[in-house]
């Protein structure tokens, strides 16, 4: 080996080698870096509220065009359908609204002061409403109503309103204690029925009633009308599932609320992630094609000698070999350098970023240690296939 | 392997030209081992083509040639190179030794592939040639004759059954070309082998069997 060796380095460019390692080094430090990034600071923008129940609700933007001529936007069954299928998805509930006209009173009559305004309902499947109360039912032909405010109302009334008009402050107990009258028309008719305040919710803001109201009342007061559902909830295992976010952009749905910006930071991070590791990519196949080529080069400096070789008997793989290994010994050498400079400079931003966020560093480095010897592996097999295929041309070309 | 055998071969680059006067192109013949042959031929006639065919390394020709009856255009590289360390041996008119390598490193790297000669004995090939105080020397910084010396003690350090000269004693004076003779005689006597000896002029001294014109 030692006299092939000798023969064989005839010709290595240290300078071309050293090239290579070089511009190796960048690319698949790149990419490596880019992945255990990725790996350390995924989980801050992950909620920690991960397989609890989250609600989204989604709506399609108003258009100016729509508003002035009176166009209402929906949700068709189909793209409840197609919203069903995704894999993010646990369930979807639709936004009912009613189709008749709503008068809802406070006051006495009795002592002729009272208040009185027009008003809407809607409603969504009982599964999504916040508010567990043994009064959220509707028997058919009840005159009283149950009905769940936004939570927002009451805070409003509170904190703005109240106290700068010096009224006082309303609990949610005094609240549930005031009945509403409502009066509803529709269809030819006419009814008085009684409001009572049952809850607030924090996720569903509108004036709700119980769905199996509101389909009993539409059917009853607007039984021609038909509209689609404006808004719909979605149920989701996690919100910051970078999916929904490309999803909702892909379809232009809104959301309420911010539970998608751990998404949105996800996502983000995935992408910017995966440009700097495709800069790593482009980097380490350059230097790849930068050490076939030297090798090649070597190959056709040494030709002569590797034919003789050939001649006197030795095998292409015999002959290969001393190549092989060379190239081996500088991908292990840059996959080496480059894991050892990963481990360094993550060293420094999770020390640095552990003080605000203690889960950067949880990951661990399997991930970039298992890419690392996967990368290895291929670029050195590959390397191998090319050497023994050149060496094996030198010996057809003599035939 | 026990004979070579040529069926009417003849280079391509032969194709157009009368060869009736030839004992080997286009004719039948064979060589058997034990047996010497003598290829004579003026320059040009295709001494070295013969060479380079019958130890593979080129398929320009026409006919059949089989080693015990194996067409040797079918054997694959894995029986090239056995046939190389095992069986045909080969004195290249051109020696293809490593100038970059001394004259022992050059005998070396034929022999750790083959072990097949001891230490000793290759010390002793050197002292008898005349060349043991050019051991140590780069080979590109030997005369033609010491190069051809160097390539023949690499051509006896392997087993075969037979072993090709191309112009042996080209650069050499008769002294030397004697001792190549002992040398050769002494290492077939081992094994039996065949020779092919080609000659544009001045004839190893050895008893052949055959003379051929090419």
């Amino acid at each position: 080996m030692n006299l092939i060796w000798k023969l064989l380095r005839q010709h290595i460019s240290i300078a071309q080698l050293l090239g290579f390692v070089l511009a190796n080094l960048c690319g698949v430090f790149i990419i490596l870096l880019g992945l255990q990034f990725y790996r350390d600071i995924a989980p801050v923008f992950k909620d920690n509220t991960l397989n609890k129940k989250e609600y989204l609700i989604l709506s399609k933007p108003v258009s100016t065009l729509g508003s002035v001529l009176g166009g209402k936007s929906g949700f068709s069954q189909k793209e409840i359908d197609n919203l069903k299928m995704q894999g993010f998805t646990k369930s979807v509930g639709a936004f009912k609204s009613s189709q008749f006209q709503v008068v809802g009173g406070i006051g006495a009559e009795q002592f002729g002061v009272s208040m009185a305004t027009e008003m809407f309902f809607e409603s969504v499947p009982d599964a999504y409403v916040d508010v567990k109360s043994k009064d959220w039912t509707y028997m058919e032909g009840s005159r009283s109503i149950p009905i769940i405010l936004p939570k927002n109302y009451l805070n409003l009334y509170n904190f703005g309103f109240a106290k700068t008009k010096n009224l006082p402050q309303l609990t949610e107990q005094v609240i549930k204690m005031l009945s509403l009258n409502i009066r509803i028309r529709g269809n030819g008719r006419s009814d008085d029925y009684k409001g009572r305040i049952v809850g607030f919710s924090n996720r569903l803001n509108t004036i709700l009633v119980p769905e199996s109201f509101l389909d009993w009342a539409n059917n009853l007061y607007a039984p021609q009308k038909n509209a689609l559902p404006s808004r719909l909830i979605l149920e989701v295992n996690n919100p910051s599932d970078a999916r929904i976010v490309k999803f909702l952009q892909d379809k232009r749905y809104e959301t309420e609320g911010d539970h998608l910006d751990g998404g949105k930071m996800t996502w983000f991070l995935r992408i910017l992630v995966s440009i700097v590791m495709g800069i790593g990519l482009i980097i380490s196949v350059l230097s790849f094609f930068l050490l076939i080529l030297s090798i090649y080069l070597l190959l056709q400096k040494n030709t002569q000698k590797l034919e003789n070789l050939l001649l006197i008997g030795y095998t292409p793989a015999k002959v290969a070999l001393p190549y092989q290994i060379l190239t081996i010994f500088l991908n292990c050498l840059v996959i080496s350098l480059s894991v050892l400079a990963v481990l360094l400079v993550r060293n420094i931003y999770v020390n640095y970023l552990s003080g605000t966020f203690p889960v950067v560093g949880n990951e661990g480095i399997t991930w970039m240690l298992v890419a690392a010897i996967v990368l290895f592996l291929f670029v050195s097999i590959l390397n191998t296939l090319i050497i023994r295929r050149k060496v094996l041309d030198i010996w057809f070309k003599k035939n | 392997m026990e004979s070579i055998r040529l069926q009417s071969v003849c280079p391509t680059i032969f194709q157009s030209l009368d060869l009736s006067a030839s004992d080997v192109w286009r004719k039948n013949l064979s060589f058997r081992k034990g047996d010497h042959y003598l290829l004579e031929a003026a320059s040009g006639t295709g001494k070295s083509s013969l060479c380079s065919y019958l130890y593979g390394y080129r398929h320009d020709y026409e006919g059949l040639i089989t080693f015990d009856e194996k067409e040797i255009r079918s054997l694959k590289v894995k029986e090239w190179t056995k046939i190389r360390k095992t069986s045909i041996s080969i004195l290249f008119q051109d020696m293809r030794l490593f100038p970059e390598l001394t004259a022992f490193e050059n005998v070396q790297i034929k022999n750790r592939l083959t072990h097949y000669q001891t230490k000793k004995t290759i010390f002793s090939f050197f002292e008898r040639l005349g060349i043991q105080d050019k051991l140590n020397s780069k080979v590109e910084l030997l005369s033609f004759g010491q190069q051809q010396r160097v390539a023949f003690i690499r051509a006896l350090c392997q087993p075969f059954d037979f072993i090709l000269l191309d112009e042996p004693i080209s650069h050499l004076d008769d002294v030397n070309a004697m001792i190549i003779s002992e040398l050769l005689l002494e290492e077939i006597q081992k094994t039996g082998a065949g020779i092919l000896v080609t000659s544009i002029g001045k004839h190893l001294p050895l008893t052949y069997n055959q003379t051929l014109v090419l």
